[in-house]
């Protein structure tokens, strides 16, 4: 889903996550397609919101629970970057 | 004691429950709630763990009719739940999806589609049934069970709705971010709607997004039972809704700025609800025009001395206070935060003294402590743990309090340390471990 020549949204997004959920962790080891709730980094559903906000302030993408892909979203740093990709508007 | 109806003023056709395009009316929750009370097994004790509102509202129901005991767990982790059916043998689960708890039977809550005719009687319960439990953390590590009897549940929604000016037959639809198994959840976002014959959202939306469409699709005015963590949320994403609608928050304090914030966007009043576990909702403000907590009718909170307790007709006997409080004479009164051992996490009291029973519980911890810094910016502060535990890593802690914990308890960080700064008589000073605290985020730094 990357827009051709634009480079990966994973690393600057990893930034995000860890500086938005204070994590204890070196954005440049989170496996881009390991789980992000629960068993690999261990998120659960308020960071899930927290997330949304950092998410919707830097890129215009609301998230919705409510979308049949939304589990697939959170499901990696990848598919997160990806749908980002897909739906930012700035 | 006499007996009340299982449901609130309802036509037949009345909207019970909605989602996604779908109702459900009065008349076929009665039939749903009548099938499946007849095919629950002969136990005395009951885990719902329905996501569903509406399912966990027909599991509830018929568990009642059939005279079973609800639990309500404060904790959701797997580990926590089959300790907790352990104290409580022949405890079965019912279930609205695929979720199972190893060595526990579980039944699905499965909605019929049935009609079956409106009834000539309403189902009565009794005022002094008991018909849930609800657990407290408490400092020794095990969970304190609450009853609570048909009485104390619905005298809470009553009181609730008439403070808040809901009538019967209001055109209202009730949305809810907080869990229905939870105290308020089952208060304000089941008992209170079904007791008005006002609609309830069977899901729980989380996003702002989501609240925003939930908000936007209510047939009527609608009211939102939520906590100071998701307004927070959706201050921040400058949503718009339609107006005139009610908010209620609990669980966490909620600050008078954000409170007025949320007014303005919402163009919705916010009344904040102070209750606490064992005594269920107890006194009500509206946040934006003072700090003064007015208990609900019927409710009185009596200070004797230092302590303060709550006495209503539905408590057998009076409840403590768990927070500092000081009554006024008229009966209004001021809080001043929680006790020391009581924490609040994102809106879940939990006590320090249980989360680090659980710890020392965990093979190969040899000595060890939660704590919680001081708030900070963000949605919400973390509880941090530092562990005694050589040859283990914090990785492999954090897995085994999993079992044990819900997410929202799991320390941030779990820092592990030689061993923690007792004094002689063995005592962990706050300001002991404050230092430790501190030591460590100026070593690393948050992050990274």
């Amino acid at each position: 889903m990357t827009r051709p020549g634009s480079p990966s949204l994973e690393p600057d997004l990893a930034k995000l996550i860890v500086q938005t959920l204070k994590l204890k962790v070196d954005p440049v080891s989170i496996q881009p397609e390991a789980p992000l709730f629960g068993e690999g980094l261990g998120l659960d559903s308020i960071d899930a919101l927290e997330l949304s906000l950092a998410i919707s302030q830097t890129y215009g993408y609301q998230l919705k629970s409510s979308d049949p892909e939304i589990k697939t979203i959170f499901s990696s740093l990848r598919a997160l970057a990806n749908a980002v990709e897909k739906y930012r508007t700035k | 004691m006499h007996d009340t109806p299982l449901i609130g003023p309802y036509n037949s056709d009345d909207v019970v429950a909605w989602q996604q395009g779908q109702t459900r009316t009065a008349r076929q929750f009665l039939a749903d709630v009548t099938a499946l009370a007849e095919s629950l097994p002969d136990r005395p004790t009951v885990l719902n763990l329905a996501d569903s509102r509406y399912a966990f509202l027909v599991g509830f129901a018929a568990a009642i009719l059939r005279g079973q005991l609800t639990l309500l767990p404060q904790r959701r982790a797997s580990e926590a739940l089959r300790r907790l059916a352990g104290d409580y043998p022949g405890s079965y689960v019912l279930t609205d999806h695929d979720d199972r708890i190893e060595g526990l039977d579980a039944v699905p809550i499965l909605s019929t589609g049935g009609e079956a005719p409106w009834p000539k009687n309403i189902p009565l319960v009794p005022l002094n049934q008991v018909v849930a439990i609800a657990f407290t953390s408490g400092s020794t590590g095990h969970p304190v069970p609450n009853k609570k009897t048909w009485g104390a549940l619905t005298g809470v929604a009553q009181a609730t709705g008439a403070r808040l000016g809901i009538k019967e037959g209001d055109r209202i639809g009730v949305v809810a971010t907080v869990p229905h198994q939870h105290m308020f959840g089952l208060e304000a976002s089941v008992m209170l709607p079904l007791m008005h014959g006002v609609a309830m959202y069977a899901g729980r939306p989380l996003f702002p997004a989501d609240i925003r469409s939930v908000l936007a699709d209510v047939a009527g005015r609608w009211m939102l039972v939520t906590t100071p963590l998701h307004l927070r949320a959706c201050v921040a994403e400058r949503m718009h809704v339609p107006a005139g609608g009610l908010i209620l928050s609990a669980t966490a304090p909620l600050g008078r700025a954000l409170a007025q914030e949320a007014e303005q966007m919402f163009q919705s009043d916010v009344h904040e609800i102070f209750g606490f576990a064992e005594a269920g909702s107890v006194a009500e403000r509206r946040t934006v025009t003072g700090d003064r907590w007015t208990p609900l009718e019927g409710v009185c909170v009596v200070q004797e001395r230092d302590s303060c307790t709550v006495q209503a007709w539905y408590l057998p006997e009076p409840v403590p206070v768990p927070d500092r409080i000081t009554v006024e004479s008229g009966g209004a009164f001021f809080l001043y935060g929680r006790e020391a051992d009581q924490v609040n996490v994102a809106g879940h009291r939990v006590s320090l003294g249980d989360l680090n029973q659980t710890l020392l519980r965990i093979d190969g911890v040899q000595d060890g402590i939660f704590f919680l810094p001081d708030e900070e910016a963000g949605l919400v502060t973390r509880l941090m743990a530092f562990v005694v535990a050589p040859g283990k890593t914090s990785e492999e802690i954090q897995c085994a309090l999993r079992a044990h914990l819900d997410p929202v308890f799991l320390p941030r960080p779990l820092v592990c340390v030689p061993s923690l700064p007792r004094n002689a008589t063995g005592k962990l000073p706050r300001e002991a471990v404050l230092e430790l605290s501190r030591q460590w985020v100026g070593e690393d730094g948050h992050g990274v």
